[in-house]
């Protein structure tokens, strides 16, 4: 069966309804099943359609009594809380892709903004050429690459100070700011003498 | 290529095991099963009410029209409402119905949008692969640079925001001319006055953009916010100033980095070859 995009609009074709109705119906009902088997939890689903003077049930009436039960035992204000319809669902969809999209572009301009500075620094791009719009942004982030830079610098040369040895990269301990005082040493030390005199108190012991 | 997830894998028929997996994938399959119940809505005209409690015992809910009405009646074995009150409902109906193709519309152009901000990511990154293979140092992450050479990059990326900070100061005096108020000599135009170089400073005192925002373009339904989409690509060019723009100024100070480290092709052909990418 091949993929076709379907325009989500009523089917005026009397036929192809009906059986876009069944087959979707059947789709629905599967998953549900499968996410309360996954997921381990009460559903049910009430289906009313054209072709039935009856509403059509899923699982069965005697789970969805169950189920519709304890939703009638539920206090008002959480029955509504994560109540949807069409109208409201689509707009909670349209939020949640709005934010993905809004943290999505921030991200590809700072990564532009990065090829910007790389490429104008190898001279591959002339600074009259960057359009105008840019420039902005792209001194924004010159001013995050500066901080981030500085704060690195910090880290190293405080580890420097302390004579913890040459500041090495970063391959060994990232972005840790190992704070060695010089009376550290002497704690060290302190440890040492202990461990050494419990040691020779033991080998006294032991004669 | 490097494949990112393990892509679709085939799930087996049973309670879940990981505790924030089944949490996760509620959300999911949740979201996923209503917007199949609503698509059935409309395309098949059904009323549909779907009744889930989640792990953490909260109650979801989707219905159309409405949940409610749609339970009672099945609860209460009520009838559909009769003909006469059709005609009423028929209207509220047909202004949700628009209400909702309107909506539809408008996620639609969101999602689009999402794909293509998506593959522009992908692009993104492999254009940061590929110049990776240029070995210029300073674009490797910082955490693994060491201390001069680090100390280096800062001065010069110091230099360069200040040539970024006069070339936007130079661009808003030609955009909005009445900017500076007297200096007709020649150094006032090119900046070496002592006036110029006040207003040059900062580039936070204009139109600093210190959170590119959203563009405005990709809202169908109201601009709320400025941002700045970046107008085709720069071709390539050396960095050099041309000489009677800055009489006064050295050469070096507006190449950040020595002649040596140009390519090639540019020493011996005196430009860079033409960027092939569609970003600077």
């Amino acid at each position: 069966m091949t993929r076709k995009k379907v325009k989500v609009a009523f089917i005026e074709n009397e036929s192809v309804r009906k059986s876009t109705f069944k087959k979707r119906k059947r789709g629905i009902f599967k998953k549900a099943h499968e996410l309360a088997t996954l997921c381990d939890v009460p559903i049910c689903v009430l289906i009313k359609s054209e072709y039935d003077s009856i509403p059509e049930v899923w699982p069965s009436r005697e789970e969805a009594n169950k189920v519709l039960s304890q939703w009638e035992m539920m206090p008002e204000m959480s029955k509504t809380k994560k109540m949807v319809n069409q109208e409201t669902f689509l707009l909670q969809r349209i939020s949640k892709a709005t934010e993905s999209l809004k943290k999505l572009w921030r991200e590809n301009r700072e990564l532009e903004m990065k090829e910007l500075m790389f490429s104008c620094f190898s001279g591959k791009t002339l600074l009259s050429d960057i359009n105008k719009n840019d420039l902005p942004d792209l001194g924004c982030f010159i001013d995050q690459y500066l901080k981030d830079l500085n704060r690195r610098i910090e880290i190293l040369r405080t580890n420097d100070v302390s004579g913890a040895g040459a500041a090495t990269t970063s391959n060994a301990m990232p972005m840790l700011m190992v704070d060695l005082h010089s009376s550290s040493a002497e704690f060290y030390n302190k440890i040492r003498i202990q461990i050494e005199n419990n040691l020779n108190k033991i080998h006294e012991e032991m004669g | 290529m490097v494949k990112k997830s393990k892509g679709r894998q085939k799930v087996e028929m049973v309670k879940m095991k990981n505790e924030s997996n089944l949490q996760v994938t509620f959300s999911k399959r949740r979201s996923g099963l209503f917007k199949k119940a609503s698509e059935l809505c409309t395309l098949c005209g059904a009323q549909i009410a779907i009744i889930v409690f989640s792990p953490g015992r909260k109650v979801f809910s989707f219905g159309h029209p409405n949940v409610e009405s749609i339970i009672d009646r099945f609860l209460n074995n009520n009838p559909p409402p009769p003909p006469h009150h059709q005609n009423n409902m028929q209207l509220s109906e047909a202004r949700r119905n628009s209400t909702v193709r309107d909506l539809n519309i408008h996620l639609t152009q969101v999602l689009d949008e999402l794909e293509s901000e998506k593959k522009k990511h992908e692009d993104l990154r492999k254009i940061r692969e590929n110049t990776k293979a240029l070995g210029h140092w300073w674009e490797d992450p910082i955490e693994g640079l060491g201390l001069p050479k680090l100390e280096g990059f800062k001065g010069k990326l110091e230099n360069f925001k200040q040539t970024v900070s006069l070339q936007a100061s130079k661009l808003l005096e030609e955009t909005v001319p009445n900017f500076y108020v007297g200096g007709s000599s020649n150094a006032a135009a090119f900046g070496n006055d002592e006036a110029s170089q006040r207003r040059m400073v900062d580039l936070n005192a204009f139109n600093y953009n210190q959170n590119p925002i959203f563009p405005n373009h990709a809202l169908p339904f109201g601009n709320n916010g400025h941002g700045n989409i970046p107008q085709g690509f720069a071709p390539g060019y050396n960095m050099n100033y041309r000489p009677e723009y800055n009489p006064n100024q050295n050469q070096n100070q507006h190449q950040v980095f020595k002649r040596e480290d140009i390519s090639e092709y540019e020493h011996h052909h005196g430009h860079p070859p033409h960027s092939r990418s569609g970003y600077y």
